[in-house]
């Protein structure tokens, strides 16, 4: 179960550093240089990396491992 | 700005981070496996080395064993997980820095700040006075005392202290202690040629003489709210001074070959190792610009009248030097007494040059600093055969003659003022110099 648990937390872990640094550059970007085209595109990718995430967890939601958690606690 | 190596597999990941650094203002160079960033730095020494510990041809503390010893670069691991910390500490030694997942612009940010004071004097236990000063004993608590006083004010300050003792060390205290919006500019009134320095100190126009080929801000442009810090003022042309005066009393400066003037303010911190006697017996600065200038006077005690400051200031060498060198050296008990029993004519300069010295001959196997077998200066000015003074043999009548002699020619013949000075009435004088039979009634 470990090895599964640690797969699921490096896929989300990724795209959420993405995230972050896209969310960084985006701010940086429209303070230091108000490229509005530029700023556009790199919260296009900060989208693309939430629908990731989003599908990540809905894979989870559907596997054996917390399947096998929620009947523990039942 | 830092010149960074960035390795890692994630291409959205480094395509954003190349640029956020590039926004900072660093140079970057980007690579997503560990084989091509072998070969980057094989051919290229980065300042910083930005990796992510898991790659798809090898882990990134394989090209940590790729670098040559001694390498300076700051490495970088990226990490999900605090805990790896602990883990790569036990591997490579303390000296990595991590960023963790996921990463914020003030985590990247925190990796290029360079600390305000170097790591050993931090942790050297001497205690830096104004982030300049070094020193406990009491000579130096009035220092300190003057300089908490003037920095509350606006008054110009002449430090006067003989050579090595630290006045451009105590004109940054004192513009540390100021607090002030401007800049320390730090000139050197010896060091300018006389056609240089109206120049140097107020700035010209561009072709303002032959060779002003752009336009220059004087070193009181510079200083402009800040501290200016006048070194050897007592070596400037005499004929220059009035130059500076004007200056100093309008509070305006003009740039050689300018129309109009420049409002300047900030506090002029002068210095010379001559005495103030000397200053009024010789002639070497205007009267009038003298007190402009001394304000508000401070004198530097030499390192011999202070000299329980010595460990203090070996302590806090040996540690800059340990710092530069990457060393731990120490000094033995024996060798800290020999420094302390010298009279240091050269003062802190000599000191700290004497400690650069025996570090380089240190003992590597004891670690312990190897002093020279003498401790002498060759600008010493102490010489004990000199004519003049008291030494074990000369007769009482003797050293009376010379003290009178040398006041009679300090007062310039003034028979008066001689007598005042030596505590005896006229009659008196004019009796011993009776009997020395050089008097001239």
């Amino acid at each position: 179960m470990d090895g599964e648990k640690n797969r699921f937390v490096h896929d989300l872990r990724n795209p959420l550093n993405t995230i972050s640094i896209n969310a960084e550059l985006g701010k940086l970007t429209l303070e230091r240089t108000g490229d509005v085209r530029k700023a556009i595109s790199i919260f296009e990718t900060i989208l693309a990396e939430c629908r990731q995430c989003s599908n990540v967890l809905e894979e989870l939601n559907n596997t054996r491992f917390i399947r096998a958690n929620e009947d523990d606690h039942q | 700005m830092a010149d960074v190596l960035l390795v890692d597999d994630d291409k959205r990941f480094l395509e954003a981070t190349v640029q956020l650094l590039g926004l900072l203002g660093h140079t970057v160079t980007a690579a997503d496996s560990v084989a091509q960033a072998r070969e980057l730095v094989s051919t290229h020494q980065y300042t910083h080395m930005i990796l992510d510990l898991i790659l798809p041809d090898g882990s990134g503390l394989h090209l940590l064993e790729a670098l040559p010893t001694k390498n300076k670069t700051k490495i970088t691991l990226i990490t999900g997980h605090p805990s790896i910390k602990s883990i790569v500490k036990n591997l490579y030694g303390s000296n990595i820095s991590y960023l963790i997942k996921p990463i914020d612009l003030q985590q990247l940010e925190s990796l290029f700040e360079e600390k305000k004071f170097p790591a050993s004097q931090q942790s050297s236990s001497v205690k830096l006075h104004f982030n300049n000063l070094v020193g406990e004993s009491e000579a130096m608590q009035q220092v300190y005392k003057m300089i908490e006083r003037v920095a509350t004010t606006k008054a110009n300050v002449m430090l006067l202290g003989e050579s090595g003792v630290g006045k451009e060390m105590v004109a940054a205290a004192i513009h540390y202690a100021s607090q002030v919006e401007g800049d320390f500019v730090a000139a050197n009134c010896g060091a300018f040629s006389r056609e240089l320095i109206s120049s140097e100190l107020f700035g010209h126009e561009k072709g303002a003489f032959t060779g002003a080929t752009y336009r220059k801000a004087g070193v009181f442009e510079q200083a402009n709210k800040g501290t200016l810090f006048l070194d050897e003022i007592t070596e400037m042309p005499i004929d220059l001074q009035t130059n500076l005066l004007r200056v100093l009393e309008t509070q305006k400066v003009t740039r050689l070959g300018a129309t109009s003037s420049v409002d300047i303010e900030g506090r002029v911190v002068s210095a010379t190792n001559r005495t103030e006697l000397d200053i009024a017996e010789q002639g070497c600065l205007r009267e009038d610009l003298y007190f402009r200038l001394a304000v508000f006077p401070i004198h530097i005690p030499p390192l011999r009248n202070r000299k329980s400051d010595i460990p203090l200031l070996v302590k806090y060498f040996l540690a800059g030097f340990n710092q530069e060198y990457d060393g731990a050296l120490d000094i033995s008990s024996a060798s800290m007494q020999r420094l302390v029993d010298y009279d240091w004519p050269g003062n802190v300069r000599e000191l700290r040059h004497v400690i650069h010295r025996a570090y380089i001959m240190a003992d590597l196997q004891e670690n312990l600093l190897v002093l020279p077998e003498k401790l002498s200066s060759p600008f010493s000015k102490v010489n004990p055969n000199t004519s003049s003074g008291i030494r074990v043999g000369k007769t009482v009548e003797e050293v009376e003659r010379e003290l009178i002699a040398s006041t009679l020619e300090h007062f310039g013949g003034d028979k008066r003022q001689t007598a005042d000075m030596l505590g005896i009435s006229l009659k008196t004088l004019y009796n011993r110099l009776n009997s020395y039979g050089d008097v001239e009634l």
